[in-house]
């Protein structure tokens, strides 16, 4: 017990030491790039690191260069769209997987999480082709629109999974009740389970939300225009000719990261409790 | 382990349902069409590139001026469709999917993969066409090396719109400092300036604590100048073989590692790092395109170090410079005979001395014709650097063409890590070229 207590002040020194660094190490490439954002091209070539004065016009030159404006707002209703969808359909998929009992669910369930260990590149072959079909055989166009690049991707294996594991601990009492007072399953799912959910909806929201902010060969794939073209094709775009205007990059990496740090950070609590939840572990 | 048995089936029953789904391309048969008799009116061309910012809007803008003027009434709509690899990948699925642009760019290897699927046309027939093919005196003009680059096996799968090389780029003033008058001659005097500048930083660096020759980048391109200009080559005449594991490469990649361990020179760990410490001055040397010469030009104005600079070829060991010179050309996709005429049209359009001369200016590539100095004007007057480039495109010579050198270039940049980090040259080059020649059996 005395050896216990002694040693308790230097493991916690440790571990504070440990996440400490970590976080610098973590954090470090964040804090370079809002510095060199601001800088000169001189600066960034003197590799200095922090600038004499704000650079702010290099925001405005980004912008103005990259056409930022069109493919932030094309980013947040692909975005918007996708994370509506995935809710949806992850919610009522994971629902009848967890509480509904019938014939081959924990097959369609081994058949779903199968899904996650095909990479991306391989279905994507397939997924093309069927959105190829479609835009030929449906009245709306698929291709160059934005059905391409949210439909495709509102069935997640992962979010499925997700919202699973935590609707099977929702207490069998609640469901009893429920029925006793007349209640079907969606109204059950929808009005009682759903108020619920909010941290691991919260969770598959910002999963979805950050896939789809980040996606770039599949909009590429299906897109011939700016048009619909989201942020990170923007972003390829302006990095591939900007050549070493650092300053440049990183302002463009800047406006286009912002949504996603911004989304972290108001729902980082539900986050870590949802994923605590699940049991998943980084 | 027995429970495992039903998901592993799935696993690989959803996996096999997936890649089963991508099968091969509905191709359309091959028609036998004449030429001659193909009316090209009023189609569309969907062009897709890799071009962004200034170097894309000055093509929009002659693709619009051509879509104004041209007679026949063509509509070419030019597609930003990502980097050159994305535009790979997007041609792949598009094989897949049967949609296919009218026209793309590719490199070499691109496009003979794009011709083995049957996604794009030889375009010898355009080229020799009485109606709408070339005249003597405009072939006579091409660069007759670039046209090379396209032709694999006597099918000419691409026609270059442009070309770059890479040059030299040096400090004049440091070197004079140093005590010389020009840039290297051969590599021996290139290794023994690096050596000097490690010692003697120069006058205006930003950093005297930091002085090197050069930054070595591990890429295929960049050793391919070094073993070029010392005589070597990456394949054999016929391309029916690489040849890596030579003295020239041995050569080149002792002195990189020698210079490295004096520390006269250091490895590239950024992108574009080395224009970025040439353009203050703690960089003697850069090896890059000569694409990159605007770029090294606004570098210096903006990092305020004042130096005269200058590009050079490679040293070289023969009694004549060698240059790399690369870069991607046109392809015309299998559409429609009319579509793929079209194509053609455009292209011939754009090679053109006159639209060449305003690409140029724009781009700072190369022309592909070399009437298009006349075009030029005073830009080559008022650009030296470029005009001194611009003359060394006779001493070009390219790397291979054939479908499976993307992954051999992985290879040869992984065989220059492995050398820079110490392990024996000679075992490792003769790897090297064992597995990339595996990958011409089996491309």
């Amino acid at each position: 017990m005395v050896t216990s207590r002694m040693t308790k002040p230097w493991k916690k020194w440790v571990i504070y030491t440990g996440l400490g660094v970590g976080s610098v190490v973590a954090f470090f490439p964040f804090v370079w790039m809002l510095l060199a954002s601001f800088m000169t091209r001189g600066e960034t070539l003197r590799r200095v690191f922090a600038p004499t004065t704000l650079q702010w016009g290099n925001y405005v030159e980004a912008w103005r260069e990259a056409d930022f404006g069109l493919y932030f707002e094309n980013s947040l209703i692909i975005a918007a769209v996708q994370v509506v969808g995935t809710l949806l359909f992850s919610l009522m998929a994971s629902y009848a997987l967890a509480r509904i009992s019938f014939r081959g669910r924990e097959i369609v369930f081994a058949c779903i999480l199968a899904t996650l260990m095909i990479p991306e590149t391989v279905t994507m072959v397939p997924n093309f082709l069927t959105i190829t079909w479609l835009n030929r055989h449906s009245p709306v166009a698929w291709l160059n629109n934005w059905p391409a690049l949210t439909i495709p991707f509102m069935a997640s294996a992962f979010s499925i999974f997700l919202l699973r594991q935590f609707l099977r601990g929702v207490p069998n009492e609640l469901w009893e009740a429920a029925r006793m007072d007349g209640c079907g399953h969606s109204r059950f799912l929808f009005q009682i389970v759903l108020p619920l959910c909010r941290a691991p909806l919260l969770t598959v929201g910002m999963f979805t939300f950050i896939g789809s902010w980040n996606a770039l060969a599949w909009p590429l794939l299906v897109t011939n225009s700016p048009t619909w073209r989201p942020i990170s094709v923007g972003l390829q775009q302006f990095v591939n000719e900007a050549g070493p205007e650092v300053h440049l990059q990183m302002a463009g990496a800047v406006i286009a990261t912002f949504p996603v740090l911004l989304a972290y950070f108001l729902i980082q609590k539900e986050f870590t409790e949802s994923i605590s939840m699940s049991g998943l572990k980084g | 382990m027995k429970d495992m048995k039903p998901i592993s089936a799935i696993v690989v029953a959803v996996c096999a349902l997936t890649l089963g789904g991508c099968g091969g391309p509905e191709k359309t048969p091959m028609v036998e069409v004449d030429l001659e008799t193909v009316d090209p009116q009023n189609q569309q061309v969907t062009f897709w590139y890799q071009h962004t910012r200034q170097r894309e809007e000055a093509l929009e803008t002659l693709i619009a001026e051509y879509n104004q003027e041209n007679t026949h009434g063509i509509q070419v709509v030019g597609e930003y469709a990502g980097a050159y690899s994305d535009i790979y990948n997007k041609m792949l699925v598009g094989l897949q999917g049967g949609s296919l642009p009218g026209l793309v760019v590719a490199y070499q290897n691109q496009a003979q993969a794009y011709y083995r699927d049957g996604g794009v046309v030889d375009l010898q027939a355009y080229m020799d066409s009485p109606k709408w093919g070339l005249s003597k005196e405009e072939r006579a003009d091409l660069f007759q090396a670039f046209l090379k680059q396209d032709n694999v096996g006597g099918v000419q799968m691409g026609f270059p719109p442009n070309r770059s090389m890479e040059i030299l780029y040096y400090n004049m003033d440091w070197l004079q400092e140093l005590g010389y008058d020009g840039p290297p001659s051969s590599w021996d005097q290139f290794a023994e300036m690096c050596r000097k500048a490690r010692d003697q930083p120069f006058s205006k660096s930003a950093n005297s604590k930091r002085s090197l020759g050069f930054l070595l980048e591990f890429d295929a391109s960049r050793l391919a100048s070094m073993v070029f200009s010392r005589g070597g080559a990456y394949m054999t005449a016929d391309g029916s073989a690489y040849t890596l594991d030579t003295p020239q490469v041995r050569e080149v990649m002792s002195l990189m590692h020698e210079l490295e361990q004096d520390g006269a020179i250091e490895i590239l760990t950024e992108r574009y790092g080395d224009t970025s410490e040439f353009s203050v001055g703690q960089l003697l040397f850069a090896l890059r395109s000569s694409s990159g010469l605007p770029f090294v030009k606004s570098g210096l104005e903006s990092a305020g170090t004042v130096f005269n600079w200058g590009v050079a070829a490679p040293p070289y060991s023969g009694e004549e410079p060698v240059v790399n010179v690369y870069g991607a050309s046109l392809s015309i996709c299998r559409t429609t005979p009319e579509q793929q005429l079209a194509a053609w049209l455009f292209i011939k359009w754009f090679t053109q001395p006159e639209q060449q001369a305003r690409w140029v200016r724009a781009s700072n590539y190369f022309p592909v014709r070399r009437s298009t100095a006349q075009e030029l004007g005073t830009y080559l007057a008022e650009n030296p650097p470029y005009q001194t480039a611009y003359e060394l495109l006779d001493y070009g010579r390219s790397e291979p063409s054939v479908i499976g050198y993307e992954p051999v270039r992985r290879m040869i940049e992984s065989a220059m890590v492995d050398i820079m980090e110490g392990e024996n040259v000679d075992k490792v080059l003769a790897r090297l070229e064992q597995k990339a020649n595996e990958t011409l059996a089996n491309p």
